[in-house]
């Protein structure tokens, strides 16, 4: 039994491959950096490096990802976006932030759903779905991942639990990669090793909404220990 | 005044054309299959060319003081059973495709100071929409663009506004409708076409029944998505 988690080269992705590989779990891990550009500490497990935004590429790592049959999780956790008006948008990126926030998954979930059967799906989502002036286009995609994931809950329910999670923002670099001015709001952030913690518990508690916010209540209650909130 | 319409050559982008035409305006159509007027161009295209016309299409027919994004298709049954290549064509007509016309029309300066800009998402928003995984993802997914538009696009005097209609009495709503289900309780498009043009509110709702649903949904979210499940997804099944 295997867990799959993709966006796992950094930031959340790799917090949770760290704490499910400590704890002894299957981990097959994709990220969008080569091997060779992953941190010397990256946890033990297969690691494949796949770009989300070619359809080709995410057929086949739907393929290996079920390589080993059975996948008691996935955890689709990639996300690409950029801190910016549209105007300062270019048509290949919306493309791209689309393609890899949403019909990645969409793809992943189509393709995993036999190996999934009786097992979990998580989608990682992001407060940004509300919508967010400062990113319309990640908000967007966001925005999409939850109603996916709304209403494929409700289709899979009982065969297959899926649960659309979304952080609240957390200090994985990401936004000021995507081109947020680091300000006195980022020492605010969420940690990423506890937010990753509370997200996979949120994932695996026996009973919970098929749509969670994982932000600033939800973290520092689990982080005192609270099992569910 | 100006208006463009996505998708206007059928359904309730006809009758946003018909309504608007009638009102006096000037009226732009860009569809798949457009009437003598319009402009054909498919929301899904992947083919930068076909972008690059349109480009060149707003150029010449704008700037506009109005414009409806309407054109959507949807694909609805069990998640899995439904080819992956018409899950794609929906997120791309439904989603992408207006997320770049939107970007198109900011970036050339295509909307006149004090224009509208009207996005067409769906009841789903509020309801969820379980056998029409990938219809309700694209429609959320334009009402968080909506919804993040909303701010910048109000300093620069553009009003930005977002319709959710229910269940309508056209072509695409008896396509992707359960088989048998009856066409009674469906919303005429030219009264919600109406009903969507003389709303000044951000989040417009037509129809006393849909606006009912919604509330029910924003009140009970999952209860609202597992009661569309038990009496649409078991009957699409």
């Amino acid at each position: 039994m295997t867990w799959f988690v993709t966006g796992a080269s950094s930031g959340l992705g790799l917090e949770m491959v760290r704490l499910l590989v400590a704890r002894g779990a299957v981990v097959r891990a994709t990220g969008r950096r080569a091997p060779d550009q992953l941190p010397a500490d990256f946890p033990d497990c297969p690691y494949l490096p796949c770009d989300l935004s070619d359809p080709r590429a995410v057929a086949e790592l739907a393929d290996w990802a079920t390589g080993q049959g059975r996948v008691q999780a996935a955890v689709l956790n990639a996300g690409a976006g950029y801190f910016r008006p549209l105007a300062r948008e270019t048509p290949e990126d919306i493309a791209r932030v689309l393609a890899i926030n949403l019909e990645a998954n969409i793809t992943l979930a189509h393709r995993l759903r036999p190996a999934l059967a009786g097992g979990r799906l998580g989608l990682v989502g992001s407060v940004a779905q509300k919508g967010a002036a400062g990113m319309p286009v990640y908000a967007a995609s966001k925005a999409a991942l939850d109603g996916f994931g709304r209403a494929l809950a409700e289709e899979w329910r009982g065969a297959v639990t899926v649960r659309v999670l979304h952080p609240g923002p957390v200090a994985t670099g990401m936004a000021t990669r995507a081109g947020r001015t680091p300000d006195f709001a980022d020492r605010l952030f969420l940690p990423p090793r506890r937010t990753a913690a509370a997200l996979l518990h949120a994932l695996e508690a026996r009973r919970g909404a098929d749509r969670q916010t994982v932000s600033f209540l939800r973290v520092g209650l689990h982080r005192l220990g609270g099992r569910t909130v | 005044m100006k208006v463009l319409i996505t998708g206007g050559a059928s359904g309730l982008g006809a009758a946003f054309a018909s309504t608007c035409a009638a009102r006096g305006n000037t009226v732009h159509v860009i569809d798949i299959a457009p009437t003598a007027q319009g402009f054909a161009h498919d929301m899904g295209s992947a083919d930068p060319a076909a972008w690059d016309a349109l480009v060149q299409w707003l150029a010449a027919n704008g700037p506009f003081d109005l414009v409806i994004l309407s054109a959507g298709i949807s694909a609805t049954g069990r998640f899995e059973a439904i080819p992956l290549s018409d899950h794609h064509a929906v997120t791309s007509v439904n989603l992408t495709g207006p997320v770049r016309l939107v970007h198109m029309l900011d970036t050339g300066d295509h909307l006149n100071a004090g224009a509208r800009l009207v996005f067409v998402a769906s009841l789903s928003c509020f309801t969820g929409y379980p056998g029409a995984a990938s219809y309700a993802a694209s429609k959320d997914g334009l009402a968080g663009f909506a919804r993040s538009l909303r701010g910048p696009m109000r300093k620069r005097g553009v009003k930005v506004q977002l319709a959710c209609p229910g269940p309508m009495d056209t072509p695409h709503a008896s396509r992707y409708a359960p088989e048998g289900s009856s066409a009674k309780g469906r919303l005429a498009p030219d009264r919600a076409a109406q009903a969507i043009l003389n709303a000044r509110r951000f989040t417009i709702i037509p129809g006393a029944g849909p606006k009912l649903a919604a509330f029910l949904g924003r009140l009970a979210p999952q209860i609202m998505t597992r009661l569309m499940g038990r009496v649409l997804f078991s009957k699409l099944k």
